[in-house]
């Protein structure tokens, strides 16, 4: 699904990535670890197109299509989605506007869009600005919601458990799960079949994967992937020897 | 000695000063011909053809059947008026209104407004008097909008215009005036006078669209007065600015209670200029004034004043200018005046230009829209101000304009 190769970065003008390499098969889900100011979001903005993060060597593929000359909302076509840490409010622009934009516009679709306004509580944010106003939590599932309707084949979440109340955790894990269900296979597949969609989460403290399964995490450290192996194991040894145990660690070399 | 971009920037200064302070010569738009006047001045809607039709309600102005109540238009020199007519509403051509009713020269003509108050409104004090007469009736309330068309067919003409609106005690109203322009026309001259009242707790809404040519000149000259408990609402949209136009509507809320909202969105062009005020004199005691003016620039000049004045107990105002620039050549000047004059007033305003956030543009484009919808979704965003009687036509044309401004960055 994602290839990234020897990707090196820079945001104005420093190198921020080093030759980072990273590879999600289609169907899983990888965990990304690193220390605030390690470079997660960047590689996340730099996967989505933000153009101030300037790809100065190195490849992103999604299928094997280089993506690097893809504008934003093109590489939103090809199935990439991402829920921001800290999405910009947009005065006068309320959740209501956007969603009339990027709807599905046959009845199946809309019909699945209400689904979600009620299951995961929209309503109360549709009226009001985009993302003004409301609480880190609030802000998540708003951010998920969008995500969840344009159900992308990839998807990105940067720190989806930050400034979240673990009550809260619980329901953003439930979308979170929502947004990861396959449901282009749904009708041609038994009720059982574990396919899902792909995707990359940063998380600094791995609060959201109590509610997620995943397959794989890495870990980052000043720009580079130091690390990588079973979230779990790797989340307990880094609580107990913090990120230094990363940089020493056994895959060090083989990567 | 100045180098060469900065003697670009006197160059625009000079230029932005002229402009501000043009001389209009009247004749030019053989203006003396309408100190003489028609002699039939009426006009039927069939003799207007379907362009101008189009024209008209591109301004909120929809003049289809002879049997639409509420409906007048001044089609260059002549008259129509609707009819038959809503109960306890009259919609008059000014001429004929003065000449039924005499107490309208005593109580309303040129008397919210001085007759010499600058050139363009003697000009007008010397001409045959057209435009149109509006008085509701004691707690009448009109919930449809009435709809006045002010349009100019000739090349280089001149419209001369003293419009008069009336709500007497209790009365509603809300009047969308459209002035606009054939759209082959270049230039024009179009000079207005208008004085209106608002009686105690009656509720004015005043919208007025403008579509015009690129030499069009605007000069309207607006005065409200508005009685214990009145409100007063002055919506203000240029979809296609004029080559100049300054207009400083003046209000004055003189009962006790009385408020005052002026809500101003402008769409400017290169090669135009646009300065937008409006000024509020509070005397009644606890009246309130808000201004809100947005401007969306791809390339004009556009300036926004507004003064309040707070000269009574407990008055409150508030002003808020903001522009977007979306080119490189434009000018935004924005003056949000206060002025308390009394130590009860409670006064407060901002004002803020800049250009569209590229981290808005791009969160939206993550979100699936391209560049193109997302500077058109963020535009509209800056042009929602609450606008008190907004229609879905007019929502409409917000959206065209907002759509037009996201082109315009191609």
């Amino acid at each position: 699904m994602l290839t990234i190769n020897n990707l090196h970065v820079e945001v104005q003008d420093n190198e921020v990535l080093k030759s980072v390499n990273l590879e999600i098969p289609d169907g899983e889900v990888h965990a990304l670890f690193g220390p605030n100011g390690s470079g997660k979001s960047v590689l996340i903005m730099t996967i989505m197109g933000y153009p101030e993060y300037k790809v100065t060597e190195g490849s992103i593929l999604i299928d094997n299509k280089d993506i690097l000359e893809l504008d934003i909302n093109e590489r939103v076509k090809l199935g990439v989605g991402l829920s921001e840490q800290r999405p910009p409010t947009i005065k006068g622009v309320k959740l209501k506007n956007l969603l009339e934009l990027i709807e599905h516009k046959d009845k199946k679709g809309q019909l699945y869009v209400n689904d979600m306004i009620e299951k995961f509580n929209i309503r109360k944010f549709l009226d009001r600005n985009i993302n003004d106003g409301l609480s880190g939590g609030e802000i998540k599932q708003s951010e998920l919601f969008l995500l969840l309707i344009s159900n992308p084949k990839l998807l990105i979440l940067d720190e989806p458990d930050s400034g979240v109340d673990p009550e809260k955790l619980k329901k953003i894990g439930g979308m979170i799960n929502e947004s990861l269900r396959d449901k282009r296979f749904e009708k041609r597949l038994p009720s059982n079949h574990l396919n899902r969609n792909s995707g990359l989460i940063a998380t600094h403290s791995a609060a959201i994967l109590d509610y997620i399964h995943v397959d794989k995490a890495h870990v980052m450290i000043n720009g580079e992937i130091k690390c990588y192996g079973n979230a779990n194991i790797l989340m307990d040894q880094i609580k107990e020897n913090g990120y230094e145990y990363c940089i020493n660690c056994q895959h060090k070399n083989n990567m | 000695m100045k180098n060469v971009s900065e003697k670009l920037v006197w160059d625009k200064i000079e230029s932005f000063n002229n402009e501000d302070n043009i001389e209009i010569d009247f004749e030019d738009y053989s203006f003396s011909k309408l100190k003489i006047g028609i002699k039939d001045d009426s006009i039927s809607t069939k003799e207007i053809n379907e362009i101008d039709m189009d024209t008209l309600a591109s301004v909120g102005v929809n003049i289809n059947e002879d049997s639409d109540s509420g409906k007048y238009l001044l089609f260059g020199e002549k008259n129509y008026v609707a009819k038959p007519q809503f109960a306890g509403v009259e919609i008059l051509p000014i001429k004929e209104a003065l000449e039924t009713y005499p107490e309208i020269m005593e109580k309303y003509f040129f008397k919210a407004m001085e007759t010499n108050k600058n050139r363009y409104t003697k000009a007008v004090s010397e001409t045959v008097p057209k435009g149109y007469f509006i008085r509701v009736k004691k707690n009448v309330k009109i919930k449809e909008p009435l709809h006045a068309g002010l349009f100019m067919h000739e090349e280089m003409s001149a419209m001369s215009l003293h419009n008069i609106v009336v709500l007497e005690e209790g009365a509603h109203l809300h009047l969308i005036t459209g002035c606009t322009a054939n759209h082959t026309l270049k230039g024009g001259l179009h000079v207005v006078v208008s004085e209106q009242y608002v009686g105690k707790n009656a509720k004015f809404i005043n919208t007025m669209i403008h579509n015009w040519g690129p030499e069009f000149i605007v000069r309207p000259s607006t005065a409200t007065v508005v009685e214990k408990n009145g409100f007063f609402v002055n919506n203000y949209y240029s979809i296609k600015p004029p080559r100049n136009i300054k207009m400083d509507p003046f209000t004055h809320l003189k009962g006790e209670n009385a408020t005052a909202k002026y809500m101003s969105i402008l769409f400017c062009l290169p090669d135009t200029h646009s300065n937008i005020g409006g000024t509020v004199l509070m005397t009644g005691e606890n009246s309130a004034a808000e201004l809100v003016a947005r401007a969306v620039n791809y390339g004009g000049t556009i300036v926004q004043t507004g003064l309040l004045i707070g000269a009574a107990k407990n008055t409150r105002a508030h002003v808020d200018c903001s522009g977007l620039m979306l080119s490189d050549s434009g000018i935004i000047e924005a003056i949000p005046g206060l002025r308390a004059m009394h130590p009860d007033a409670r006064m407060s305003h901002e004002a803020a230009i800049g250009k569209i956030d590229t981290g808005e543009v791009n969160y939206l484009q993550s979100k699936g829209l391209d560049e193109m919808q997302a500077i058109a979704l963020i535009i509209r965003g800056f042009l929602d101000i609450g606008i008190e009687g907004l229609s879905p036509e007019m929502e409409k044309t917000i959206k065209e304009i907002a759509e037009l401004s996201g082109h315009g960055e191609e």
